[in-house]
């Protein structure tokens, strides 16, 4: 499968992007609306005249027109041609490159049989439902097996937890085939899910790429801490196991009990959406539960950021502009906090796991 | 009275007045003549010279439309807007205009030369067959453009990605999908080419058992006085032409893709 460089490309909004993507490897691009990453899928599919050099495995491919690059492409809007069966949708690009009946026909039942979509071969894209068409879709992009692979939101009309189930399956199938993936979300979950590499497109530039962990953990500029949501990073002083599953970490005057089967723990990322904050102290246990001062507030656009301060530990905290004004919080007030940990991220060490204090029984 | 009333009221108002138009003709009605007229070998000539001309016009006319009409949906080229502003030409110029043009090409050095080289055209089955191809190609087109215009481009840039040629694309998606718009369009422009009568006139002539069609042998009877004659003709061409169109409607159906 081959190594994609796109060097310098200029479209639209994309204004000089330069980016590699290794043999094998599958890349999100994840970027704002009107960042320009479904028209670096285009440049790769040869689909949209531009300026600038992409390359194959080296060999230059600005000259090769679209239908002779051996890319797949999944649409945004999948695009299932309405007048063909499923089958005869998964089977087009077979037919068009000429194979026999026979092949045909083995090469459909193979896919149909991996996606789970056997059932659906004589039926019309109009009667499927959304999860279907995205088999469908799916299957008939691999089906010629195409060195590359390109996802333009592959689960974006979908419910969250069929997009959840599809995005694992997905990255797995990708992986059995060994093909290049460059796939376009609008947000790091997504992303994180299957990507080996995530990059951050902006304004028509790259502002950083790498494994999920580092994008999350170490932003290189602003624009991509933004992006991300400026979560709060927590580097870890202690780590211990509680029980099995279950591990609490030290940080500051922070102590974080959370879900976690591993090693240890040397860094945890929690997002300002999942600080819960209370003027009032709320009910339940006090595990990852706080007291602490409001040390700032500053206000973008509909969100308003707290800073709080936990002992020498500051996090942030955000919050809707109306959630925030119906509780009355100023500077130095006095609020409740609880951590949430639905989204709770963590970036394992390398050291091996020990106890603290080593005087101190394990629970 | 409702709006959905309202509006019912004006198509039942259309209707109305093109039943009106032809129930008159049976005033006109004489059962013993109708056979005769029907009958006659100069009717069933004309009737047979419009079918064949009409449907050999519309079969050219589609062979240049879809192709034109292909480019001026999905191609932006030098002078398309011309081109397409040029395909309205039969409908804002009379027929009759059109066959006066026709005529005065073949006046010229150019046309001249084709006629005594190649082939005669002026006062022949051939200028039929050329005056309704010129009335209608432009209309064709017009209409296989709105149909074509109908099918996301999308489809073809997906064909594409799954290895199909832009010519591929074009024969295995658009044409399939565009397929209900297309033979509307022909069925429209076979009509327009069966009642084509100014530019016909025009460059073919009248003459009877030679190049008079049916909407000319209306207009020659009506010329003459023959009121019942041409009552007759009148309806052949309203059974004919109505009774084919519904027929074809009737056959090829509706399919949504929607």
């Amino acid at each position: 499968m081959p190594r994609i460089e796109l060097r310098n490309i200029h479209k639209h909004v994309l204004d000089g992007l330069t980016l590699i993507i290794e043999d094998g490897e599958i890349v999100a691009l994840v970027g704002p609306n009107g960042a320009g990453k479904s028209t670096v899928l285009n440049v790769i599919a040869g689909l949209t005249p531009y300026k600038g050099e992409v390359y194959f495995d080296g060999k230059k491919m600005d000259d090769i027109p679209s239908y002779r690059r051996g890319v797949g492409y999944l649409f945004q809007d999948l695009c299932l041609f309405p007048h063909l069966t499923v089958g005869a949708n998964i089977a087009y690009s077979l037919r068009v490159r000429g194979d026999n009946g026979a092949a045909i026909a083995a090469r459909v039942k193979e896919l149909t049989k991996a996606l789970h979509i056997e059932k659906l071969k004589e039926r019309y894209p109009q009667s499927l439902s959304g999860g279907e068409k995205q088999r469908v879709a799916i299957a008939r992009a691999v089906a010629c097996s195409p060195k590359i692979l390109l996802l333009d939101e592959p689960t974006s009309s979908l419910d969250s937890q069929t997009a959840k189930y599809l995005r694992a399956e997905l990255g797995g199938f990708l992986r059995r085939m060994g093909i290049t993936a460059v796939f376009v979300v609008h947000d790091l979950l997504g992303a994180e899910e299957i990507a080996d590499r995530i990059a951050i497109i902006h304004k028509g530039r790259i502002e950083q790429t790498g494994p999920p962990e580092i994008i999350f953990f170490d932003p290189g500029t602003e624009v991509v801490s933004e992006f991300i949501g400026r979560p709060n990073i927590l580097v870890c002083d202690r780590c211990r196991v509680l029980s099995s599953g279950l591990v609490e970490i030290v940080s500051g005057d922070v102590r974080v009990v959370f879900p976690y089967e591993g090693n240890m723990v040397e860094r945890i990322a929690i997002s300002p959406h999942d600080i819960y904050v209370s003027r009032t102290k709320p009910p339940g246990p006090t595990l990852n539960r706080y007291q602490a001062i409001v040390t700032n507030i500053s206000r973008h656009r509909s969100q308003v950021r707290i800073g709080l301060r936990i002992g020498r530990t500051i996090i942030a905290a955000e919050l809707t502009d109306s959630a925030f004004d119906e509780m009355d919080i100023a500077e130095g007030s006095e609020v409740y906090i609880v951590i949430k940990l639905r989204r709770l991220r963590y970036v394992e060490s390398k050291a091996k796991r020990h106890l603290w204090p080593e005087s101190a029984s394990e629970n | 009275m409702t709006f959905k009333r309202l509006a019912i009221a004006f198509s039942v108002g259309v209707f109305v007045l093109y039943a009106g138009l032809i129930l008159s003709l049976f005033y006109f009605y004489k059962g013993p003549l109708f056979l005769e007229a029907l009958c006659s070998p100069r009717t069933l000539f004309s009737i047979k010279l419009s079918l064949m001309t009409a449907t050999a016009a519309t079969a050219m006319s589609v062979v240049f439309a879809i192709p034109s009409a292909y480019a001026l949906s999905r191609y932006s080229f030098f002078g398309s807007r011309i081109i397409d502003t040029m395909l309205e030409l039969p409908m804002i110029v009379s027929p009759v205009a059109l066959g006066a043009l026709i005529l005065i090409f073949f006046n010229t050095p150019v046309g001249s030369f084709f006629q005594e080289r190649g082939m005669q055209v002026v006062f022949t089955v051939y200028g039929i067959l050329l005056a309704q191809f010129i009335t209608t190609v432009g209309i064709a087109t017009r209409l296989m453009k709105s149909a074509m215009d109908e099918i996301p481009v999308r489809y073809e840039e997906v064909a594409k990605t799954l290895g199909a040629s832009p010519a591929k694309a074009f024969f295995t998606v658009t044409l399939p999908l565009s397929r209900g718009g297309i033979i509307a369009s022909a069925i429209l422009t076979w009509a327009k080419a069966v009642g084509e009568f100014g530019a016909t006139i025009t460059v073919a002539g009248s003459m009877a058992m030679r190049t008079e069609t049916l909407p000319v042998a209306i207009f020659m009877r009506l010329a003459s006085a023959d009121i019942e004659g041409t009552a007759v003709l009148v309806l052949i061409l309203l059974v004919m032409g109505l009774g084919l169109l519904y027929g074809v409607r009737l056959l090829t159906g509706r399919r949504s893709y929607v």
